[in-house]
């Protein structure tokens, strides 16, 4: 059950880069909000600014490089103009996050309890010992078995799956009330992909927390998202319940997405993938920013940008496409896919 | 799929009551990287800060006479560690004059008459009887040596001595001067073979009573009284050298004195046997530092050129220059036996408050450009003469520092060593030093290698002739000028350079046409020393040559040498082949007196004239600065070096 | 671990004795002329020339020259172990020359390390958490200089300044600073003030060095992934830099660090001569122009033992500060 009284809730989020070849628009004008209990995909290709979105969240955007505009709330404070102790107080604390390759992401020299343990005494004034301890409870906890020998052990005595379980032991050694998973299971096998996000998922639902998984990969969110954010070229252009995306998406984007990923019910001669390339964010196409590659194009769509908006009885949606015209396409597709034609 | 469900409940924190979750970490700061630098730094400064020991002076106070303190660069560069028998670098026989006193010696005075012999412990200069076969010698009485022998010294002392000299295995390196002592020969054989010489001894040498000496020579040896001079040849007491046979140098460091100083620390040094001899490192280390103190068996009575003002003599060695004159000038050394930097050098010369330290004394050295008589074209005396008119002798000196170096040298011996009796003698002589090309070309007319006869060397031998240069710093700059001056008249270069030329002139093989780098300066101020090693063809050896020249070489001697050159003998026609000067040379060892003194005069004038085999340019000084502790500075002209024992310091 | 060290003792030795054999046969092969004409004077005769060659084991061709310096090493001489002979030039124990002469070097070497190691690594530090800043282009501009500057310059200089002209601390003027060594024994204040110049000059070039390295190592391990997990966590900016990226990009310094000091036995020549501190680099040079072989292989020795020891450290402690780092 979730509460009503978002947990974070980011408005009209933009960032730009500032590079020697101009200004990169990493994320324009996002907005979205999580609850407790809810999981949040976060679907794009690369370069969709799905990660950046993170890092803005936690601060960790070097400000010399970086304009960020908008505001992100938490707990009653905007997050952007928090002042650095205070956000590195968050940090960690409130709102944790977890990577994309474990074994890039913990010290090489340091024993991985004492990595954990240092995280505990990063927040909290408790004795060494203490904190150890806290730590090898908590490896145990997250499915490292025989946790007191292997706390001792350094980083690439782990195996894949394993050192990503200690990334999440240490990310929720303060019971932050949001964690960011970034691309969580890329770097795993399959197998140990859904270890991973069973206990995501178990721990959310433990502690009533909210989640925000971050992937390229829809097949990781299906199991686990309750809803689901789709971005490209740093805007979202699908946001909506987990269920609704799957069985009723609306954009032209998440439809290629979609039909590009290969199932076991679905049996495809080839994969179909969307054509063309993602925009350059130097210098964003006008209007719609999917248009180049769209199928459905049409007059408005390369100079007008399709706002995001609900549709009526849906989820948001940022085309310009009618209602109509979109059942119309669907029909179309589905009569397709069967073989018949309408 | 099978879920695996774990308890996640232990993953909840436990919360702190009251002030709520976000609790303050208390985060231990490592103490600053900076910090510890600037600790570090700090701690060293205060380390050096505390200064509460007594400081040391550098002036401490002088009692009468003083402690002279020498400089040496770099390391004292001694041939067998300052021991007698085989020490050949000149510095250190200056050293010598402080503690070794030979039959006979020189006043240790500057110029022609710090030349001439005079008696130190015999009790006069003899005259050769016999033809000029035998000399005796009387010793004076109240002659010493130092602690810790302490007794009389004998006539069998000078024989331990100059067996010593003999036994190569002892180090011995000029003993080629004594092989004109009968026997001498004979024993040194007998100590190179496997007999050994433990019971022979040189036969030549006869000792009729503890007091009298007699020396008997195979010929008459005009210069034989100056070979007495020479420190292997002063006393030694056998009950020590006996335990340095065979380990030449060893004996350096525990030198028993026969003057008015010794090492310092010798006296305490056990001679009861040989295993209790240690060497003397407080007097010499072996390394860095020489000190001699007065030797107290010493009596003044018995030495009338040595005044021996100075209480200690001590020579440290400093591997920078630099930093020795910056001590002079302080006041914490009084003299060096060091290069001088040249801003120093321009420093003291031109400063008249600091020119009263400067002391500059005829060297007794010649620097030259040495022709090999067998490469052409240097083979032609037409072009050797003509190379002689044509050298800017001036521009030549300017390349060492100019004329506080030295002044142009006109022909081989240093006017000093014929008392000055050639002084005027300058056969090839142009204005201001600068050459002439007229006369060279003059000179040249009639060479096989000027072919059109027009005074130019222009067969292909003339070009790209092979000189060899050194790399000091006046040696590229000498190179530039050679090079400028010979093109004048039609001789081009290839120019060789080398770190070390000596031993690549020094082999004769190598055939090296010409080269820049020598000089020659004498072992004792006899001017057999200087044309004997430098122009006899007898002595001509594959390895270490002293003939560079090869003046006197025989087309035998160029097959055995591996001399690829023209070695025939000199046709006066042609002006081409090697002349050879080696009769005069017998002609002139014999004689003694003023006789011996014009026969080498004429030497040097036929060699410049008629042979030719350098072009000699300059005649360096020896330049020494002190400080302003020394009121009076001497120089003594034998060893080229201040005489140490004459010195005056402030008290 | 222990046979590891076994088994790199012994590779060294073999490596030291190669080195040694390296030297006779350059020492052999120099076209610099005959040694043994030093001893005969300057007219030297055939037979002193052949006696002398005997006498200093010139006569026999090198390898066997070479065997009887094994075998004297090895078995010691009356002076000790190992046996290095006697200098040719003043017929002194190589050995105990070379003891009395190491302690200069090894105390010049010692401070040197600690200023250059402390201040290197402080600048570098300084320089790359102030990227871009006028502090960061100061302390690479130092680094420019410090680098460039030669050794002898410097050291005449810094001679010139602090002693003869006095800039010296106000108060310290009975310390006689200034050139020569001075050993510990006779007053700390004495031999610190001694050492103080030619440390600084010798370290002025290493820590420009490392201050480069230091800085580029650092921004290097900034970038890592562990870094921004570390800044998740909620560590403070200090703690990020010097808990974990410093640990990471100290151990190429540290490799550094060892081969550096251990280069230095034997060979900071300019620096031991422009101070006149008589150490083992002034003794080598010495020994190399007046081809005083025995000496020189004595100093050769000990810079290859520095080097293979420092090296063998070196290896070990890298295993020690990088877990990852096993040895068979």
């Amino acid at each position: 059950m979730s509460s009503t009284a978002p947990l974070l809730e980011v408005r009209d989020l933009s960032v730009r880069f500032r590079t020697r070849d101009g200004v990169v628009q990493a994320v324009s004008n996002l907005s979205f909000m999580l609850r407790r209990g809810e999981t949040l995909g976060v679907v794009g290709e690369s370069g969709s600014g799905k990660s950046v979105t993170s890092l803005a969240i936690m601060g960790l955007l070097n400000r010399a490089h970086a304009d960020v505009e908008g505001e992100i709330f938490f707990e009653g404070k905007d997050l952007l103009k928090l002042p650095p102790d205070e956000l590195r107080k968050v940090r960690g604390q409130d709102i944790s996050m977890i990577f994309q390759d474990p074994f890039a992401c913990l010290h090489p020299m340091y024993r991985v309890g004492k990595q954990i343990a240092e995280a505990v005494r990063a927040h909290a004034d408790v004795s060494k010992s203490a904190a150890w301890d806290r730590a090898v409870e908590l490896l145990g906890a997250v499915g490292i078995p025989n946790a007191a020998v292997r706390a001792r052990d350094f980083p690439h005595q782990f195996s894949g799956g394993m050192r990503q379980r200690a990334m999440i032991a240490m990310a929720l050694v303060h019971n932050p009330d949001v964690l960011i998973a970034d691309e969580p299971t890329t770097a795993l096998d399959v197998t140990v992909q859904a270890q991973i996000l069973e206990l995501i998922d178990d721990v959310k639902r433990e502690f009533d927390i909210g989640v925000i998984l971050i992937t390229h990969d829809l097949g990781v969110i299906a199991e686990t998202a309750s809803h689901v954010m789709v971005m490209y070229a740093g805007r979202a252009m699908e946001h909506g319940p987990a269920h609704e995306i799957f069985t009723a998406a609306q954009h032209p984007y998440t439809w290629g997405l979609l039909e590009s990923m290969p199932t076991i019910e679905k049996r495809l001669e080839i994969l179909v993938p969307i054509e063309g390339s993602p925009p350059s964010l130097l210098n964003p196409p006008p209007g719609c920013p999917f248009h180049p590659r769209c199928k459905y194009r049409f007059e408005p769509c390369d100079n007008k940008r399709p706002p995001l908006a609900p549709i009526p009885d849906g989820h948001l949606d940022a085309c310009h496409l009618s209602a109509e015209r979109k059942r119309e396409i669907w029909r179309d597709r589905i009569a397709a896919e069967l073989g018949v034609t309408a | 799929m099978h879920r695996r469900r774990q308890s996640v409940r232990s993953l909840r924190f436990p919360r702190h009551e009251g002030a709520g979750r976000r609790e303050n970490g208390i985060v231990k700061k490592p103490i600053s990287r900076l910090a510890v630098v600037v600790g570090v730094m700090a701690a060293f400064a205060v380390l050096a800060a505390v200064g509460a020991s007594a400081h040391t002076s550098s002036k401490s106070a002088l009692k009468a006479g003083g402690t002279l303190r020498v400089g040496w660069e770099q390391s004292f560069g001694v041939t067998d560690n300052f021991d007698p028998t085989g020490e050949y670098l000149g510095d250190a026989w200056g050293v010598f004059e402080l503690e070794v006193r030979t039959l006979v010696n020189y006043p240790h005075v500057a110029g022609g008459a710090g030349n001439t012999i005079v008696p130190d412990l015999a009790t006069s200069v003899p005259k050769p009887t016999d033809g000029g076969l035998t000399y005796t010698f009387h010793l004076k009485s109240n002659i010493k040596f130092g602690p810790p022998v302490s007794r009389e010294i004998t006539s069998h002392d000078f024989v331990t001595a100059l067996d010593r000299l003999a036994n190569a295995k002892d180090g011995g390196e000029y003993s080629f001067y004594f092989t004109v002592i009968k026997g001498w020969d004979a024993y040194a054989a007998a100590c190179a073979s496997k007999a050994g010489c433990a019971n022979k001894s040189i036969s030549g040498i006869s000792t009729p009573n503890d007091t009298t000496i007699v020396f008997h020579l195979t010929k008459p040896t005009g210069d034989f009284l100056y070979r007495l001079t020479l420190p292997a040849t002063g006393p030694m007491p056998a009950e020590v050298t006996k335990c340095f046979e065979g380990q030449p140098g060893k004996y350096g460091q525990d030198l028993i004195s026969s003057g008015p100083y010794m090492l310092k620390g010798i006296d305490s040094i056990n001679i009861s046997s040989c295993s209790t001899i240690k060497p003397d490192t407080t007097g010499y280390d072996g390394q860095t530092i020489y000190d001699l103190v007065r030797n107290p068996n010493y009596v003044q009575s018995t030495d009338q050129y040595r005044k021996n003002d100075p209480d200690e003599v001590v020579f440290t060695v400093d591997a920078s220059n630099v930093d020795i004159y910056n001590k002079i000038e302080a006041g914490q050394l009084d003299m060096a036996v060091s290069s001088i930097p040249p801003d120093v050098l321009q420093k003291y010369a031109t400063t008249p408050s600091l020119k009263q330290y400067f002391h500059q004394n005829g060297g007794d050295r010649t620097w030259y450009l040495t022709m090999n008589l067998t490469q052409p074209p240097f083979d032609d005396i037409h072009v050797r003469k003509a190379m002689n008119w044509i050298m800017d002798k001036a521009a030549l000196v300017q390349a060492w520092g100019g004329p506080t170096i030295g002044s142009v040298a006109n022909h081989i011996a240093p006017d000093s060593m014929f008392k000055n009796q050639l002084a005027e003698f300058a056969p090839y002589k142009t204005a201001g030093n600068h050459g002439s090309v007229a006369k060279a070309m003059a000179a040249m007319k009639g060479s096989k290698y000027d072919t059109q006869n027009n005074g130019m060397c222009d067969a292909s031998q003339c070009k790209n002739v092979l000189l060899l240069a050194d790399t000091r710093s006046q040696d590229p700059k000498m190179v530039s000028v050679i090079e400028a001056d010979a093109k004048k008249i039609g001789i081009t270069f290839k120019v060789r350079t080398v770190n070390g030329a000596y031993p690549v002139i020094q082999t004769v093989a190598k055939d090296i046409p010409i080269a820049e780098r020598p000089g020659w300066g004498k072992d004792y101020s006899d001017a057999l020393t200087f044309f004997e090693p430098l122009f006899d063809g007898r002595n001509i050896i594959p390895t270490g040559n002293t003939n560079y020249s090869l003046v006197g070489i025989t087309q035998a001697q160029c097959k055995t040498l591996k001399v690829v050159g023209d070695c025939a003998p000199y046709d006066s026609a042609t002006g081409l082949g090697v002349p050879s000067v080696d009769s005069m040379l017998d002609k002139c060892s014999p004689l003694i007196g003023q006789p011996r003194l014009t026969c080498y005069e004429n030497l040097d004038k036929y060699l410049m004239t008629n042979v030719v085999p350098w072009v000699p340019y300059l005649s360096s000084y020896v330049t020494r600065i002190t400080s302003s502790n020394v009121t009076h500075y001497q120089y003594d002209q034998f060893p080229d070096d201040p005489a140490y024992e004459n010195i005056t310091l402030k008290s | 671990m222990l046979i590891y060290i076994l088994r790199r003792l012994v590779w060294t030795a073999v490596v030291i004795l190669a080195v040694l054999f390296v030297t006779y046969v350059v020492f052999f092969e120099l076209p610099n002329g005959n040694p043994a004409l030093r001893f005969c004077g300057k007219e030297p005769t055939e037979q002193c020339i052949q006696q002398t060659d005997a006498r200093l084991h010139l006569n026999k061709p090198f390898y066997i020259e070479f065997g009887y310096f094994v075998k004297t090493f090895a078995l010691g001489d009356e002076n000790g172990w190992p046996g290095l002979g006697y200098s040719y030039g003043n017929y002194i124990s190589v050995r105990t020359e070379i003891i009395q002469r190491a302690p200069r070097s090894l105390w010049l070497i010692a401070g040197a390390a600690v200023i250059w190691l402390t201040t290197g690594v402080g600048i570098g530090v300084l320089s790359a958490v102030k990227r871009r800043t006028l502090a960061d282009r100061a302390a690479m501009g130092f680094a420019l200089v410090g680098i460039s500057a030669p050794v002898f310059w410097l050291g005449l200089m810094a001679l010139y300044v602090v002693w003869k002209e006095h800039f010296w601390i106000p108060g310290l003027n009975h310390l006689t600073g200034g050139s020569g060594y001075v050993p510990l024994s006779d007053g700390v204040d004495h031999f610190l003030a001694h050492m103080i110049l030619p440390w600084s000059v010798l370290a002025l070039l290493y820590a420009a060095i490392y201050a480069r390295l230091m800085r580029n190592n650092l921004l290097e391990t900034l970038g890592e992934d562990y870094i921004r997990t570390a800044r998740a966590k909620g560590l403070s900016e200090r703690q990020v830099i010097f808990k974990h990226a410093l640990r990471a990009s100290l151990i190429p310094i540290v490799t550094i660090f060892g081969l550096d000091i251990a280069l230095l036995v034997g060979t900071a020549i300019i620096t031991e001569s422009v101070f006149n501190l008589q150490g083992l680099g002034w003794l080598a040079y010495n020994a190399a122009i007046s081809q005083d072989l025995p000496t020189v292989l004595g100093v050769v020795l000990c810079t290859a033992c520095a080097v293979a020891i420092m090296n063998l450290v070196v290896d070990i402690l890298y295993a020690f500060l990088d877990p990852r780092v096993r040895y068979a």
